[in-house]
Protein backbone atom coordinates (compact mmCIF):
# COMPACT_ATOMS: atom_id res chain seq x y z
CA UNK A 1 0.00 0.00 0.00
CA UNK A 2 2.81 2.39 0.90
CA UNK A 3 4.06 2.17 -2.67
CA UNK A 4 0.86 3.85 -3.80
CA UNK A 5 1.65 6.86 -1.59
CA UNK A 6 5.17 7.06 -2.96
CA UNK A 7 3.84 6.83 -6.50
CA UNK A 8 1.25 9.53 -5.80
CA UNK A 9 3.86 11.85 -4.32
CA UNK A 10 6.14 11.49 -7.32
CA UNK A 11 3.18 11.87 -9.69
CA UNK A 12 2.25 15.13 -7.95
CA UNK A 13 5.85 16.30 -8.26
CA UNK A 14 5.80 15.57 -11.99
CA UNK A 15 2.44 17.34 -12.42
CA UNK A 16 3.94 20.39 -10.78
CA UNK A 17 6.98 20.28 -13.04
CA UNK A 18 4.74 19.87 -16.09
CA UNK A 19 2.64 22.86 -15.03
CA UNK A 20 5.77 24.93 -14.55
CA UNK A 21 7.13 24.06 -17.98
CA UNK A 22 3.98 24.35 -20.09
CA UNK A 23 1.93 27.20 -18.63
CA UNK A 24 2.58 30.74 -19.87
CA UNK A 25 0.78 32.48 -17.02
CA UNK A 26 3.03 33.61 -14.18
CA UNK A 27 0.48 32.70 -11.51
CA UNK A 28 0.17 29.19 -12.92
CA UNK A 29 3.95 28.91 -12.85
CA UNK A 30 3.92 29.67 -9.15
CA UNK A 31 1.05 27.22 -8.64
CA UNK A 32 3.20 24.59 -10.36
CA UNK A 33 6.04 25.39 -8.00
CA UNK A 34 3.73 24.97 -5.04
CA UNK A 35 2.43 21.64 -6.36
CA UNK A 36 5.99 20.37 -6.79
CA UNK A 37 6.76 21.29 -3.24
CA UNK A 38 3.62 19.52 -2.04
CA UNK A 39 4.73 16.36 -3.84
CA UNK A 40 8.14 16.37 -2.14
CA UNK A 41 6.61 17.01 1.27
CA UNK A 42 4.10 14.17 0.88
CA UNK A 43 6.95 11.93 -0.15
CA UNK A 44 8.93 12.81 2.96
CA UNK A 45 5.97 12.27 5.26
CA UNK A 46 5.21 8.92 3.63
CA UNK A 47 8.81 7.80 4.07
CA UNK A 48 8.35 7.64 7.84
CA UNK A 49 5.76 4.88 7.59
CA UNK A 50 6.54 1.50 9.11
CA UNK A 51 4.02 -1.32 8.54
CA UNK A 52 1.87 -2.30 11.52
CA UNK A 53 3.30 0.38 13.78
CA UNK A 54 1.33 2.77 15.93
CA UNK A 55 1.67 6.51 16.37
CA UNK A 56 4.82 7.62 18.21
CA UNK A 57 3.13 8.40 21.54
CA UNK A 58 4.11 7.59 25.10
CA UNK A 59 3.50 5.04 26.57
CA UNK A 60 4.87 3.01 23.66
CA UNK A 61 3.01 -0.14 22.78
CA UNK A 62 4.83 -2.20 20.20
CA UNK A 63 6.62 -0.32 17.38
CA UNK A 64 5.86 3.17 16.19
CA UNK A 65 6.29 4.96 12.90
CA UNK A 66 9.41 7.09 12.44
CA UNK A 67 8.51 10.64 13.58
CA UNK A 68 11.74 12.23 12.29
CA UNK A 69 10.69 12.62 8.61
CA UNK A 70 7.59 14.46 9.81
CA UNK A 71 9.69 17.25 11.22
CA UNK A 72 11.58 17.97 7.99
CA UNK A 73 8.46 19.09 6.10
CA UNK A 74 7.81 21.70 8.80
CA UNK A 75 11.04 23.44 7.89
CA UNK A 76 10.51 22.84 4.19
CA UNK A 77 6.96 24.30 4.39
CA UNK A 78 8.32 27.52 5.88
CA UNK A 79 10.95 27.76 3.14
CA UNK A 80 8.40 27.00 0.43
CA UNK A 81 5.99 29.60 1.81
CA UNK A 82 8.68 32.28 1.71
CA UNK A 83 9.61 31.33 -1.87
CA UNK A 84 5.98 31.48 -3.01
CA UNK A 85 5.38 34.76 -1.16
CA UNK A 86 8.42 36.32 -2.80
CA UNK A 87 7.35 35.04 -6.22
CA UNK A 88 3.87 36.51 -5.80
CA UNK A 89 5.36 39.84 -4.71
CA UNK A 90 7.46 39.90 -7.88
CA UNK A 91 4.39 39.06 -9.97
CA UNK A 92 2.57 42.05 -8.46
CA UNK A 93 5.49 44.29 -9.40
CA UNK A 94 5.68 42.85 -12.92
CA UNK A 95 1.92 43.22 -13.36
CA UNK A 96 2.04 46.85 -12.25
CA UNK A 97 4.62 47.61 -14.88
CA UNK A 98 3.42 45.56 -17.86
CA UNK A 99 -0.27 45.16 -17.06
CA UNK A 100 -0.08 41.47 -17.94
CA UNK A 101 1.01 38.18 -16.43
CA UNK A 102 1.54 36.42 -19.75
CA UNK A 103 5.16 35.32 -20.13
CA UNK A 104 5.14 35.83 -23.90
CA UNK A 105 4.26 39.51 -23.57
CA UNK A 106 6.93 40.27 -20.98
CA UNK A 107 10.19 41.19 -22.63
CA UNK A 108 12.80 39.82 -20.25
CA UNK A 109 11.14 36.51 -19.47
CA UNK A 110 11.17 35.07 -22.97
CA UNK A 111 13.38 32.09 -23.71
CA UNK B 1 38.22 27.98 16.78
CA UNK B 2 34.73 26.58 16.89
CA UNK B 3 33.40 26.34 13.31
CA UNK B 4 29.93 27.46 14.36
CA UNK B 5 31.28 30.99 14.88
CA UNK B 6 31.78 31.39 11.14
CA UNK B 7 28.03 30.86 10.66
CA UNK B 8 26.84 32.72 13.74
CA UNK B 9 28.91 35.88 13.22
CA UNK B 10 27.47 36.98 9.83
CA UNK B 11 23.94 35.85 10.74
CA UNK B 12 23.94 37.83 13.98
CA UNK B 13 25.36 40.89 12.19
CA UNK B 14 22.55 40.50 9.67
CA UNK B 15 19.96 40.73 12.42
CA UNK B 16 21.76 43.49 14.32
CA UNK B 17 21.97 45.88 11.35
CA UNK B 18 18.28 46.93 11.61
CA UNK B 19 18.68 47.55 15.36
CA UNK B 20 21.74 49.72 14.78
CA UNK B 21 19.80 51.55 12.10
CA UNK B 22 16.94 52.27 14.49
CA UNK B 23 18.93 53.28 17.57
CA UNK B 24 22.27 54.62 16.23
CA UNK B 25 21.50 55.76 12.72
CA UNK B 26 24.75 57.70 12.35
CA UNK B 27 26.90 54.66 13.07
CA UNK B 28 25.26 52.24 10.63
CA UNK B 29 27.92 52.53 7.93
CA UNK B 30 30.85 52.27 10.28
CA UNK B 31 29.38 49.31 12.17
CA UNK B 32 28.66 47.46 8.92
CA UNK B 33 32.27 47.93 7.80
CA UNK B 34 33.71 46.84 11.14
CA UNK B 35 31.45 43.81 11.44
CA UNK B 36 32.28 42.74 7.88
CA UNK B 37 35.95 42.86 8.86
CA UNK B 38 35.23 40.79 11.96
CA UNK B 39 33.20 38.22 10.02
CA UNK B 40 35.93 37.91 7.43
CA UNK B 41 38.64 37.43 10.05
CA UNK B 42 36.51 34.90 11.94
CA UNK B 43 35.90 32.87 8.76
CA UNK B 44 39.58 32.94 7.88
CA UNK B 45 40.60 31.87 11.39
CA UNK B 46 38.04 29.05 11.36
CA UNK B 47 39.36 27.92 7.98
CA UNK B 48 43.00 27.98 9.05
CA UNK B 49 42.52 26.51 12.53
CA UNK B 50 40.45 23.69 11.08
CA UNK B 51 42.86 23.03 8.24
CA UNK B 52 43.62 19.51 9.46
CA UNK B 53 40.02 18.70 10.27
CA UNK B 54 37.83 19.92 13.12
CA UNK B 55 34.22 18.89 13.70
CA UNK B 56 31.61 19.82 16.27
CA UNK B 57 28.13 18.39 16.67
CA UNK B 58 25.60 20.91 17.83
CA UNK B 59 23.75 20.57 21.12
CA UNK B 60 25.93 17.77 22.52
CA UNK B 61 24.22 15.05 20.47
CA UNK B 62 26.04 12.22 18.77
CA UNK B 63 26.68 12.70 15.02
CA UNK B 64 23.89 10.21 14.23
CA UNK B 65 21.29 12.51 15.79
CA UNK B 66 22.70 16.03 15.83
CA UNK B 67 23.87 18.44 13.17
CA UNK B 68 27.61 18.31 12.58
CA UNK B 69 29.68 21.26 11.43
CA UNK B 70 32.99 20.31 9.94
CA UNK B 71 36.05 22.07 8.52
CA UNK B 72 38.65 20.32 6.45
CA UNK B 73 40.95 21.51 3.68
CA UNK B 74 38.29 21.60 0.98
CA UNK B 75 35.80 23.55 3.08
CA UNK B 76 38.63 25.70 4.45
CA UNK B 77 39.63 26.71 0.93
CA UNK B 78 36.07 27.71 0.06
CA UNK B 79 35.67 29.55 3.39
CA UNK B 80 38.73 31.60 2.47
CA UNK B 81 37.21 32.27 -0.95
CA UNK B 82 34.00 33.57 0.66
CA UNK B 83 35.98 35.57 3.24
CA UNK B 84 37.80 37.36 0.40
CA UNK B 85 34.90 37.83 -1.99
CA UNK B 86 32.27 39.16 0.40
CA UNK B 87 34.27 42.13 1.81
CA UNK B 88 35.31 43.17 -1.72
CA UNK B 89 31.70 43.18 -2.84
CA UNK B 90 30.65 45.00 0.34
CA UNK B 91 33.24 47.74 -0.22
CA UNK B 92 32.01 48.19 -3.78
CA UNK B 93 28.36 48.35 -2.75
CA UNK B 94 29.21 50.86 0.00
CA UNK B 95 30.71 53.06 -2.68
CA UNK B 96 27.77 52.84 -5.03
CA UNK B 97 24.82 52.75 -2.57
CA UNK B 98 26.23 54.62 0.41
CA UNK B 99 25.36 53.64 3.98
CA UNK B 100 21.64 54.19 3.84
CA UNK B 101 20.18 50.97 2.37
CA UNK B 102 20.33 48.93 5.55
CA UNK B 103 17.91 46.38 4.04
CA UNK B 104 20.54 45.51 1.48
CA UNK B 105 23.15 44.94 4.17
CA UNK B 106 20.78 42.66 6.08
CA UNK B 107 20.41 40.49 2.97
CA UNK B 108 24.13 40.66 2.35
CA UNK B 109 25.08 39.34 5.77
CA UNK B 110 22.31 36.71 5.74
CA UNK B 111 23.66 35.33 2.50
CA UNK B 112 27.19 35.40 3.91
CA UNK B 113 26.11 33.40 6.96
CA UNK B 114 24.21 30.93 4.80
CA UNK B 115 27.17 30.52 2.44
CA UNK B 116 29.46 29.75 5.37
CA UNK B 117 26.78 27.37 6.62
CA UNK B 118 26.67 25.44 3.34
CA UNK B 119 30.43 25.19 3.36
CA UNK B 120 30.68 24.00 6.94
CA UNK B 121 27.67 21.78 7.43
CA UNK B 122 27.98 18.03 7.58
CA UNK B 123 24.26 17.40 7.47
CA UNK B 124 22.32 17.02 4.26
CA UNK B 125 19.04 18.62 5.33
CA UNK B 126 20.84 21.47 7.04
CA UNK B 127 22.63 22.09 3.77
CA UNK B 128 19.26 22.42 2.03
CA UNK B 129 18.06 24.93 4.62
CA UNK B 130 21.20 27.06 4.23
CA UNK B 131 20.86 26.80 0.45
CA UNK B 132 17.41 28.31 0.67
CA UNK B 133 18.45 31.12 3.03
CA UNK B 134 21.24 32.06 0.66
CA UNK B 135 19.02 31.72 -2.40
CA UNK B 136 16.22 33.91 -1.04
CA UNK B 137 18.75 36.56 -0.04
CA UNK B 138 20.35 36.31 -3.49
CA UNK B 139 16.98 36.68 -5.30
CA UNK B 140 16.34 39.86 -3.36
CA UNK B 141 19.85 41.21 -3.87
CA UNK B 142 19.53 40.72 -7.64
CA UNK B 143 16.44 42.93 -7.72
CA UNK B 144 18.01 45.60 -5.50
CA UNK B 145 17.19 48.52 -5.82
CA UNK B 146 13.65 47.47 -6.74
CA UNK B 147 13.20 50.31 -9.24
CA UNK B 148 14.77 48.49 -12.18
CA UNK B 149 12.20 46.40 -14.09
CA UNK B 150 14.76 44.29 -15.82
CA UNK B 151 16.21 43.28 -12.46
CA UNK B 152 12.77 42.37 -11.07
CA UNK B 153 12.14 40.08 -14.05
CA UNK B 154 15.60 38.54 -13.81
CA UNK B 155 15.08 37.99 -10.13
CA UNK B 156 11.71 36.29 -10.74
CA UNK B 157 13.32 34.00 -13.27
CA UNK B 158 16.14 33.22 -10.84
CA UNK B 159 13.55 32.47 -8.17
CA UNK B 160 11.63 30.01 -10.35
CA UNK B 161 14.78 28.18 -11.46
CA UNK B 162 16.32 28.28 -8.00
CA UNK B 163 13.22 26.85 -6.36
CA UNK B 164 12.94 24.05 -8.91
CA UNK B 165 16.58 23.23 -8.19
CA UNK B 166 15.88 23.30 -4.47
CA UNK B 167 12.92 20.92 -4.92
CA UNK B 168 15.11 18.42 -6.78
CA UNK B 169 17.70 18.74 -4.03
CA UNK B 170 15.03 18.14 -1.40
CA UNK B 171 13.73 15.10 -3.29
CA UNK B 172 17.27 13.70 -3.43
CA UNK B 173 17.69 14.30 0.29
CA UNK B 174 14.34 12.61 1.00
CA UNK B 175 15.36 9.58 -1.10
CA UNK B 176 18.70 9.25 0.64
CA UNK B 177 17.01 9.52 4.01
CA UNK B 178 14.56 6.80 2.99
CA UNK B 179 17.32 4.55 1.76
CA UNK B 180 19.59 4.89 4.77
CA UNK B 181 17.70 6.61 7.60
CA UNK B 182 20.62 9.02 8.01
CA UNK B 183 21.37 12.59 7.04
CA UNK B 184 24.88 13.00 8.40
CA UNK B 185 27.26 13.06 5.44
CA UNK B 186 29.93 11.05 7.20
CA UNK B 187 27.58 8.21 8.09
CA UNK B 188 25.78 8.45 4.73
CA UNK B 189 29.06 8.00 2.89
CA UNK B 190 29.57 4.74 4.76
CA UNK B 191 26.05 3.46 4.16
CA UNK B 192 25.86 4.32 0.45
CA UNK B 193 27.64 1.04 -0.36
CA UNK B 194 24.65 -0.91 0.94
CA UNK B 195 22.08 1.01 -1.11
CA UNK B 196 20.84 -0.81 -4.24
CA UNK B 197 22.24 0.68 -7.48
CA UNK B 198 18.86 1.75 -8.88
CA UNK B 199 18.04 3.78 -5.76
CA UNK B 200 21.55 5.18 -5.84
CA UNK B 201 21.12 6.41 -9.38
CA UNK B 202 17.82 8.10 -8.45
CA UNK B 203 19.48 9.81 -5.44
CA UNK B 204 22.43 10.85 -7.58
CA UNK B 205 20.19 12.14 -10.36
CA UNK B 206 18.06 14.28 -8.05
CA UNK B 207 20.97 15.77 -6.08
CA UNK B 208 23.09 16.46 -9.16
CA UNK B 209 20.21 18.01 -11.14
CA UNK B 210 19.38 20.25 -8.17
CA UNK B 211 22.96 21.43 -7.83
CA UNK B 212 23.34 21.92 -11.59
CA UNK B 213 20.32 24.22 -11.61
CA UNK B 214 21.68 26.13 -8.63
CA UNK B 215 25.14 26.51 -10.14
CA UNK B 216 23.92 27.48 -13.62
CA UNK B 217 25.41 24.64 -15.64
CA UNK B 218 24.60 24.47 -19.34
CA UNK B 219 21.13 23.09 -19.97
CA UNK B 220 19.72 24.92 -16.94
CA UNK B 221 21.74 28.12 -17.16
CA UNK B 222 18.95 30.41 -18.42
CA UNK B 223 18.59 32.31 -15.18
CA UNK B 224 22.28 33.07 -14.84
CA UNK B 225 22.92 35.58 -17.66
CA UNK B 226 19.78 37.53 -16.76
CA UNK B 227 20.44 37.62 -13.04
CA UNK B 228 24.14 38.39 -13.31
CA UNK B 229 23.75 41.07 -15.95
CA UNK B 230 20.81 43.02 -14.56
CA UNK B 231 21.95 43.14 -10.93
CA UNK B 232 23.99 46.05 -9.60
CA UNK B 233 27.74 45.89 -10.18
CA UNK B 234 28.70 44.78 -6.69
CA UNK B 235 25.97 42.12 -6.63
CA UNK B 236 26.99 40.78 -10.05
CA UNK B 237 30.56 40.52 -8.81
CA UNK B 238 29.38 38.69 -5.71
CA UNK B 239 27.09 36.33 -7.66
CA UNK B 240 29.75 35.39 -10.20
CA UNK B 241 32.65 35.40 -7.80
CA UNK B 242 31.33 33.66 -4.72
CA UNK B 243 27.71 32.53 -4.76
CA UNK B 244 27.97 30.28 -7.81
CA UNK B 245 31.09 28.66 -6.34
CA UNK B 246 29.14 27.59 -3.28
CA UNK B 247 26.94 25.32 -5.39
CA UNK B 248 30.12 23.97 -6.96
CA UNK B 249 31.47 23.28 -3.47
CA UNK B 250 28.29 21.41 -2.56
CA UNK B 251 28.61 19.41 -5.78
CA UNK B 252 32.24 18.48 -5.03
CA UNK B 253 31.43 17.57 -1.45
CA UNK B 254 28.34 15.48 -2.15
CA UNK B 255 29.61 13.74 -5.27
CA UNK B 256 32.89 12.68 -3.69
CA UNK B 257 31.48 11.69 -0.30
CA UNK B 258 28.40 9.86 -1.51
CA UNK B 259 29.17 8.55 -5.00
CA UNK B 260 32.95 8.34 -5.40
CA UNK B 261 33.42 4.82 -4.04
CA UNK B 262 30.16 3.33 -5.29
CA UNK B 263 28.99 5.01 -8.46
CA UNK B 264 31.46 6.62 -10.84
CA UNK B 265 28.77 7.33 -13.47
CA UNK B 266 27.87 10.51 -11.58
CA UNK B 267 31.25 11.91 -12.50
CA UNK B 268 30.73 11.10 -16.18
CA UNK B 269 27.53 13.17 -16.05
CA UNK B 270 29.36 16.05 -14.37
CA UNK B 271 32.11 15.83 -16.98
CA UNK B 272 29.63 15.77 -19.86
CA UNK B 273 27.62 18.73 -18.65
CA UNK B 274 30.80 20.62 -17.80
CA UNK B 275 32.01 20.18 -21.36
CA UNK B 276 28.62 21.26 -22.69
CA UNK B 277 28.74 24.39 -20.49
CA UNK B 278 32.20 25.29 -21.72
CA UNK B 279 31.16 25.07 -25.37
CA UNK B 280 27.74 26.70 -25.02
CA UNK B 281 28.89 29.39 -22.61
CA UNK B 282 31.77 30.56 -24.77
CA UNK B 283 29.71 30.48 -27.97
CA UNK B 284 26.86 32.42 -26.38
CA UNK B 285 29.28 34.94 -24.87
CA UNK B 286 30.73 35.51 -28.32
CA UNK B 287 27.35 36.65 -29.63
CA UNK B 288 26.54 39.14 -26.86
CA UNK B 289 26.40 42.87 -27.41
CA UNK B 290 25.81 43.71 -23.74
CA UNK B 291 29.09 43.71 -21.81
CA UNK B 292 27.65 42.37 -18.55
CA UNK B 293 25.74 39.62 -20.36
CA UNK B 294 28.98 38.68 -22.09
CA UNK B 295 30.70 38.35 -18.71
CA UNK B 296 27.75 36.37 -17.36
CA UNK B 297 27.90 33.84 -20.22
CA UNK B 298 31.64 33.64 -19.66
CA UNK B 299 30.80 32.64 -16.06
CA UNK B 300 28.69 29.76 -17.41
CA UNK B 301 31.70 28.61 -19.41
CA UNK B 302 34.10 28.95 -16.50
CA UNK B 303 31.78 26.98 -14.22
CA UNK B 304 31.87 24.30 -16.91
CA UNK B 305 35.67 24.40 -16.83
CA UNK B 306 35.61 23.92 -13.07
CA UNK B 307 33.15 21.04 -13.41
CA UNK B 308 35.48 19.32 -15.88
CA UNK B 309 38.05 19.27 -13.09
CA UNK B 310 35.47 17.80 -10.70
CA UNK B 311 34.32 15.26 -13.29
CA UNK B 312 37.84 13.87 -13.63
CA UNK B 313 37.13 12.15 -10.28
CA UNK B 314 40.73 12.49 -9.16
CA UNK B 315 42.45 14.38 -6.38
CA UNK B 316 44.50 16.30 -8.94
CA UNK B 317 41.38 17.32 -10.85
CA UNK B 318 39.67 18.67 -7.73
CA UNK B 319 42.79 20.64 -6.73
CA UNK B 320 42.90 22.19 -10.19
CA UNK B 321 39.16 22.94 -9.99
CA UNK B 322 39.51 24.66 -6.60
CA UNK B 323 42.48 26.63 -7.90
CA UNK B 324 40.42 27.69 -10.90
CA UNK B 325 37.61 28.76 -8.53
CA UNK B 326 40.02 31.21 -6.88
CA UNK B 327 41.39 32.49 -10.18
CA UNK B 328 37.92 32.88 -11.62
CA UNK B 329 36.79 34.74 -8.51
CA UNK B 330 39.60 37.31 -8.64
CA UNK B 331 39.42 37.83 -12.40
CA UNK B 332 35.63 37.83 -12.77
CA UNK B 333 35.01 40.11 -9.77
CA UNK B 334 37.56 42.50 -11.26
CA UNK B 335 35.96 42.30 -14.70
CA UNK B 336 32.51 43.02 -13.28
CA UNK B 337 33.78 45.95 -11.19
CA UNK B 338 35.54 47.52 -14.19
CA UNK B 339 32.71 46.79 -16.61
CA UNK B 340 30.14 48.19 -14.17
CA UNK B 341 32.12 51.38 -13.61
CA UNK B 342 32.77 51.95 -17.31
CA UNK B 343 29.17 51.15 -18.27
CA UNK B 344 27.92 53.69 -15.73
CA UNK B 345 30.30 56.31 -17.10
CA UNK B 346 29.13 55.59 -20.64
CA UNK B 347 25.48 55.27 -19.50
CA UNK B 348 25.22 52.21 -21.74
CA UNK B 349 26.11 48.54 -21.49
CA UNK B 350 26.33 48.09 -25.25
CA UNK B 351 29.85 47.13 -26.36
CA UNK B 352 29.60 49.20 -29.55
CA UNK B 353 29.09 52.34 -27.41
CA UNK B 354 32.15 51.64 -25.30
CA UNK B 355 34.64 53.57 -27.40
CA UNK B 356 37.07 56.14 -26.09
CA UNK B 357 37.36 54.62 -22.64
CA UNK B 358 41.12 54.12 -22.81
CA UNK B 359 41.61 57.87 -22.83
CA UNK B 360 38.94 58.23 -20.15
CA UNK B 361 40.12 55.72 -17.56
CA UNK B 362 43.40 54.13 -18.65
CA UNK B 363 44.04 52.24 -15.41
CA UNK B 364 40.60 50.60 -15.36
CA UNK B 365 40.97 49.53 -18.98
CA UNK B 366 44.47 48.19 -18.32
CA UNK B 367 43.11 46.18 -15.38
CA UNK B 368 40.29 44.89 -17.59
CA UNK B 369 42.87 43.74 -20.12
CA UNK B 370 44.83 41.97 -17.37
CA UNK B 371 41.77 40.13 -16.03
CA UNK B 372 40.55 39.26 -19.51
CA UNK B 373 43.95 37.89 -20.53
CA UNK B 374 44.14 35.88 -17.32
CA UNK B 375 40.66 34.42 -17.72
CA UNK B 376 41.17 33.65 -21.39
CA UNK B 377 44.27 31.69 -20.39
CA UNK B 378 47.32 33.47 -21.78
CA UNK B 379 50.55 32.13 -20.22
CA UNK B 380 52.03 34.04 -17.34
CA UNK B 381 48.71 34.73 -15.58
CA UNK B 382 46.74 32.74 -13.07
CA UNK B 383 43.94 31.67 -15.41
CA UNK B 384 46.46 29.95 -17.64
CA UNK B 385 48.00 28.05 -14.72
CA UNK B 386 44.70 26.60 -13.54
CA UNK B 387 43.52 25.81 -17.07
CA UNK B 388 46.82 24.05 -17.68
CA UNK B 389 46.37 21.97 -14.54
CA UNK B 390 42.79 21.18 -15.57
CA UNK B 391 44.00 20.07 -19.00
CA UNK B 392 46.63 17.84 -17.37
CA UNK B 393 44.05 16.36 -14.99
CA UNK B 394 41.61 15.73 -17.79
CA UNK B 395 44.08 14.08 -20.17
CA UNK B 396 45.59 12.03 -17.34
CA UNK B 397 42.19 10.40 -16.81
CA UNK B 398 41.88 9.83 -20.55
CA UNK B 399 39.20 12.46 -21.23
CA UNK B 400 40.35 14.07 -24.47
CA UNK B 401 37.14 15.81 -25.59
CA UNK B 402 36.76 17.94 -22.43
CA UNK B 403 40.42 18.97 -22.73
CA UNK B 404 39.86 19.96 -26.35
CA UNK B 405 36.75 21.91 -25.31
CA UNK B 406 38.82 23.90 -22.79
CA UNK B 407 41.39 24.69 -25.48
CA UNK B 408 38.76 25.69 -28.04
CA UNK B 409 37.07 27.79 -25.37
CA UNK B 410 40.35 29.65 -24.83
CA UNK B 411 40.39 30.64 -28.48
CA UNK B 412 36.77 31.78 -28.48
CA UNK B 413 37.16 33.69 -25.22
CA UNK B 414 40.25 35.50 -26.53
CA UNK B 415 38.14 36.51 -29.52
CA UNK B 416 35.33 38.01 -27.48
CA UNK B 417 37.58 39.71 -24.95
CA UNK B 418 39.54 41.23 -27.84
CA UNK B 419 36.25 42.49 -29.27
CA UNK B 420 35.57 44.32 -25.99
CA UNK B 421 39.13 45.64 -25.73
CA UNK B 422 39.05 46.89 -29.30
CA UNK B 423 35.96 48.91 -28.44
CA UNK B 424 37.70 50.30 -25.34
CA UNK B 425 40.80 51.37 -27.23
CA UNK B 426 39.10 52.83 -30.31
CA UNK B 427 38.84 56.64 -30.26
CA UNK B 428 35.44 58.20 -29.73
CA UNK B 429 33.81 61.25 -31.30
CA UNK B 430 31.52 61.94 -28.35
CA UNK B 431 33.06 62.59 -24.93
CA UNK B 432 32.27 60.17 -22.11
CA UNK B 433 29.25 61.71 -20.36
CA UNK B 434 29.94 60.92 -16.68
CA UNK B 435 33.02 60.97 -14.58
CA UNK B 436 32.39 60.04 -11.00
CA UNK B 437 35.45 59.57 -8.83
CA UNK B 438 35.74 55.93 -7.77
CA UNK B 439 38.52 55.69 -5.21
CA UNK B 440 37.25 52.49 -3.58
CA UNK B 441 36.59 50.62 -6.83
CA UNK B 442 39.99 51.70 -8.09
CA UNK B 443 41.73 50.25 -5.04
CA UNK B 444 39.66 47.06 -5.19
CA UNK B 445 40.55 46.58 -8.85
CA UNK B 446 44.22 47.15 -8.01
CA UNK B 447 44.01 44.61 -5.17
CA UNK B 448 42.31 42.06 -7.43
CA UNK B 449 44.89 42.51 -10.17
CA UNK B 450 47.72 41.97 -7.66
CA UNK B 451 45.94 38.82 -6.44
CA UNK B 452 45.45 37.72 -10.03
CA UNK B 453 49.19 37.96 -10.72
CA UNK B 454 50.27 36.48 -7.39
CA UNK B 455 47.98 33.46 -7.64
CA UNK B 456 49.77 32.47 -10.82
CA UNK B 457 52.88 31.75 -8.77
CA UNK B 458 51.11 29.31 -6.44
CA UNK B 459 51.99 26.06 -8.27
CA UNK B 460 55.68 27.04 -8.44
CA UNK B 461 56.19 27.71 -4.73
CA UNK B 462 56.78 24.28 -3.12
CA UNK B 463 54.83 25.05 0.07
CA UNK B 464 51.86 26.57 -1.73
CA UNK B 465 51.60 23.80 -4.30
CA UNK B 466 51.62 21.09 -1.64
CA UNK B 467 48.82 22.99 0.16
CA UNK B 468 46.91 23.21 -3.12
CA UNK B 469 47.18 19.52 -3.87
CA UNK B 470 46.29 18.52 -0.31
CA UNK B 471 42.92 20.25 -0.88
CA UNK B 472 42.11 17.69 -3.56
CA UNK B 473 43.29 14.84 -1.34
CA UNK B 474 40.95 15.91 1.44
CA UNK B 475 38.02 16.06 -1.01
CA UNK B 476 38.64 12.53 -2.28
CA UNK B 477 39.41 10.96 1.08
CA UNK B 478 36.02 9.99 2.51
CA UNK B 479 37.58 7.92 5.30
CA UNK B 480 39.36 10.85 6.95
CA UNK B 481 36.16 12.91 6.69
CA UNK B 482 34.32 10.17 8.55
CA UNK B 483 37.07 9.97 11.16
CA UNK B 484 36.85 13.69 11.86
CA UNK B 485 33.04 13.86 11.93
CA UNK B 486 32.57 10.73 14.00
CA UNK B 487 35.35 11.84 16.36
CA UNK B 488 37.79 8.96 16.00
Amino acid sequence: MIHVSYGCAIAIFCIGLYTLITKRNLFKTVIGLSIMEGGVLLFMVASGFIPEAGPPLLPMVGGSVNPLPHTFPLTAIVIGASDVALALAYIIKIHRHYGTVDVDKIRGLRG
Amino acid sequence: MNPVLAVVAPLSVGFLVPLVHIFKKRHTGMSVIISAGICSVVSAVVALSGWDGVAVTMGGWTPELGISLMVDRLSGAFLLLAATGFPISLACSMESFGYSPWRFYVLFFLSWGAVNGIILTGDLFNMFVFFEIFSVAAYLMVSYPPRSWQAVEASFKYLIFGTVGAMFLLLGIAYSFMATGQLNLGILSQMMASVPPVTLSVIGGCLVVGLFVKSGTAPTHFWLPDAHSSAQTSVSALLSGVLVKVSVYALIRLSFLLFFPVMREVFSVILFLGTLSVILGHLMAFQQEDIKRLLAYSTVAQIGTILIGVGCASSFGVSAAVYHCFNHMTAKMGLFLVAGALAEDRASRDISHMSGLWAHRPLFVAAFALFAVSLAGIPPFSGFMSKWLLLLASTKEGHIVPALAIVAGTVVSSAYYLKVLRAFFSPSETPVPHRRPRPVSGRLVALLSVLCVLLAAAPFIPGASSVLFSVGDSAVDGASYRDVVLGK
